[in-house]
């Protein structure tokens, strides 16, 4: 049975790392998959043509694509992730800066969309078919259908503008926190209380819940203890196939309210053409996903015995 | 002798989208403390549903429309669900379900499960309570106890996951448990060794059991008594000899029957000619006479009362 879980294990860790490379490639080529002349793609067509050799010099735009590959890589295990043309600074001491706010908000996010949406899940599927249910159905569509941007731009016109709750963008401390994870949470929120109330009701209607009923267990307890530990196993690959979600969120939601993480940092850089940080930022945003892949199978194989004990 | 369980004139229904289903209708049962009572039936005819009635588990949609069910002379009908939580079920009560590979909740050890049963008697130290665990699977003759423990639900057997149920359930030391149909979904073999398990607790124990069942010869190596139900009705009430000696009932009487003519399956409900009608109206007057050979015109019209046709022998046929 070791050896059965240790395959498994070994296994599913090559799994990730070829994932890791293929996005890691995909992450690099971004540049190359644009046409023309990446040097000149980066600096823009009016620079001096020292600028140009610089940049090529620097990296390695004149080698095979293989080998720029090589450097670049080995670049980011020695943690040299480049330097911004914006800023000409180390692209990592960029990141360094804005990593927390993002992290900050991306961690409210999803704490509000999982909390939130198992418990609504939880009340609607334990009273079905009451208005509490049709209600948490509603409130389902509702944050579904409305585009995060919109939503976000509503937050801050009725509670910083007219209201003046919390201020108009930018980051001052908790408040300004709100909203932004709000926009975010609350769709994400919706996203995972359907299927937790489809989880809960599937897991009701087991013979085991009838049988832990008929010990004499408090329903209470038989809904926390039985049901919820039950229902949240298939949660987990629900969470962790969300993140992408979450982080696109949180890309366009730290636009609309200038919080200043890598979201933002993101799309300036973009629009900008500095290379080197959107590469680096597209890197580390797939190796967020990767690993919570990973950590999401760790998990599932702590809650469910099937999985521990077997596989 | 003590009844310990009296069910009066129960009319239970659901509700459906495609209409009322008459699920029980007239239900008489009692059970004498310290018996095994058979209740058998074809699928369908509300068995499980009179158990769960009995444990006050049925489905949201139920309605009960009238009767009694007297639990040691209190009626289970005018309890609450907190009441059948605290006074009822696993200490008065427990059930045993059809399927022992869903009954056990599959992420919690046996020993966690267990446990959980046993905690809910009394706030003992942790020692002694591991140890009423291990007498109890002990009790179910499970070999192996220490290593059982720490085991989950998918690591055993169909065979042992029912005794680790039984156990359980034997767990707060109830007066009374109801079996529905435990060896269904077991093997041959695997349903002996049960009912074996069964037996001893009969001899050693004062419990009773109500054990449901699809398979009358299964009844005869355990129960005292046996009821026989069709349809939501009980249609005959009679001690096991006199079930198969002096069986009253055409039903009674063709289930025996198939049973003895087909000795080998002792599965043998199906080759009864006709099937179970569906409960959203039923045939009026006797639910059996679509079926019965000896139905006469007012068998459509009269639904049979209960008689007493000999000691403890009760049959509801007007041509009786
Ligand atoms: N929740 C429910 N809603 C509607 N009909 C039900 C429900 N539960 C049981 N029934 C019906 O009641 C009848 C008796 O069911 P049951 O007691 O489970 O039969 P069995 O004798 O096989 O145990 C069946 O016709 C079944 O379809
Ligand atoms: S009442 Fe009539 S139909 Fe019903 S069992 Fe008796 S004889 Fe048959
Ligand atoms: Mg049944």
């Amino acid at each position: 049975m070791a050896g059965r879980k240790r395959s498994f294990w070994i296994r599913r860790i090559v799994r990730t790392l070829v994932t890791a490379f293929g996005v890691s490639l995909v992450a690099f080529l971004i540049l190359h998959l644009t046409p023309g002349d990446p040097a000149k793609i980066m600096l823009g067509p009016y620079a001096s043509e020292a600028a140009y050799e610089a940049i090529r010099e620097r990296y390695h735009l004149n080698e095979p694509l293989p080998l720029q590959y090589l450097y670049w890589i080995s670049g980011v295990f020695r943690g040299d992730l480049g330097d911004s043309i914006r800023y000409n600074r180390p692209v990592l001491e960029l990141i360094k800066d804005r990593i927390g706010p993002t992290l900050a908000l991306m961690g409210s996010a999803l704490f509000i969309s999982i909390t939130l949406g198992i418990f609504l899940g939880i009340v609607a599927a334990i009273k079905r078919n009451t208005p509490i249910d049709y209600f948490a159905t509603f409130q389902a569509v509702f944050w579904l259908s409305i585009p995060p941007f919109w939503l976000g731009i509503l937050f801050l016109y009725i509670f910083g503008l007219q209201l003046r709750w919390v201020p108009i963008g930018g980051m001052v401390g908790f408040t300004s926190l709100i909203f932004p994870a709000l926009t975010i949470g609350l769709r994400d929120e919706a996203w995972f209380a359907r299927p937790m109330r489809a989880e809960m009701l599937e897991v009701l209607n087991q013979d085991y819940i009838k049988a832990v009923k008929a010990k004499g267990l408090k329903y209470s307890s038989v809904i926390v203890k039985h049901a919820l530990r039950n229902a949240l196993i298939p949660m987990i690959t629900m969470i962790a196939l969300r993140l992408p979600w979450v982080i696109g969120g949180s890309v366009v939601v730290e636009v609309v309210f200038s919080w200043g993480g890598l979201g933002s940092f993101l799309v300036s850089s973009v629009l900008a053409r500095d290379y080197p940080v959107v590469q680096a930022i597209l890197l580390l945003i797939a190796m967020l996903v990767v690993v919570a892949n990973l950590v999401a199978d760790l998990l599932y194989s702590v809650i469910d015995p099937r999985i521990r004990k077997e596989s | 002798m003590a009844k310990i369980l009296e069910i009066r004139d129960l009319k239970l229904s659901f509700e459906t989208e495609e209409g009322t289903v008459e699920a029980l209708d007239g239900v008489y049962l009692d059970v004498e403390e310290g018996h095994f009572h058979g209740l058998i039936g074809e699928t369908g005819c509300g068995k499980s549903i009179t158990g769960l009635t009995v444990i006050g588990l049925l489905d949201n949609n139920a309605r009960i429309e009238r009767g009694e069910v007297l639990f040691r002379g209190k009626d289970l009908l005018k309890f609450t669900e907190r009441q059948f939580q605290r006074e009822i079920r696993g200490k008065e009560v427990a059930m045993v379900f059809q399927d022992p590979a869903s009954s056990l909740d599959p992420v919690f050890s046996i020993k966690d499960q267990m446990l959980e049963a046993v905690r809910l008697n009394k706030k003992e130290e942790k020692q002694s309570n591991e140890r009423i665990v291990k007498e109890l699977l002990n009790k179910v003759k499970l070999p192996d106890v220490e290593s059982l423990l720490e085991k989950y639900p998918h690591q055993l057997s169909g065979g042992m996951k029912q005794r680790v149920m039984i156990a359980m359930m034997l767990g707060r030391n109830p007066s009374m448990l109801i079996a529905d149909e435990p060896t269904t979904a077991l093997d041959v073999s695997i349903q002996a060794q049960f009912l074996r398990v069964l037996m001893d607790l009969k001899n050693t124990t004062n419990l009773t059991v109500l054990y449901i069942t699809h398979n009358l010869a299964v009844l005869t190596e355990i129960c005292d008594e046996v009821s026989v139900m069709y349809a939501g009705r009980i249609v005959e009430t009679a001690s096991i000899g006199d079930v198969f000696n002096n069986p009253s009932h055409p039903y009674t009487r063709k289930l025996v029957n198939s049973i003895l003519r087909a000795d080998s399956t002792l599965d043998s409900l199906e080759e009864i000619p006709g099937s179970v009608p569906r409960l959203i109206n039923p045939p009026p007057g006797c639910r059996f006479h679509p079926r019965c050979e000896e139905a006469v015109d007012e068998c459509s019209r009269v639904i049979p009362p209960v008689k007493e046709i000999g000691t403890n022998h009760l049959v509801a046929c007007l041509r009786r």
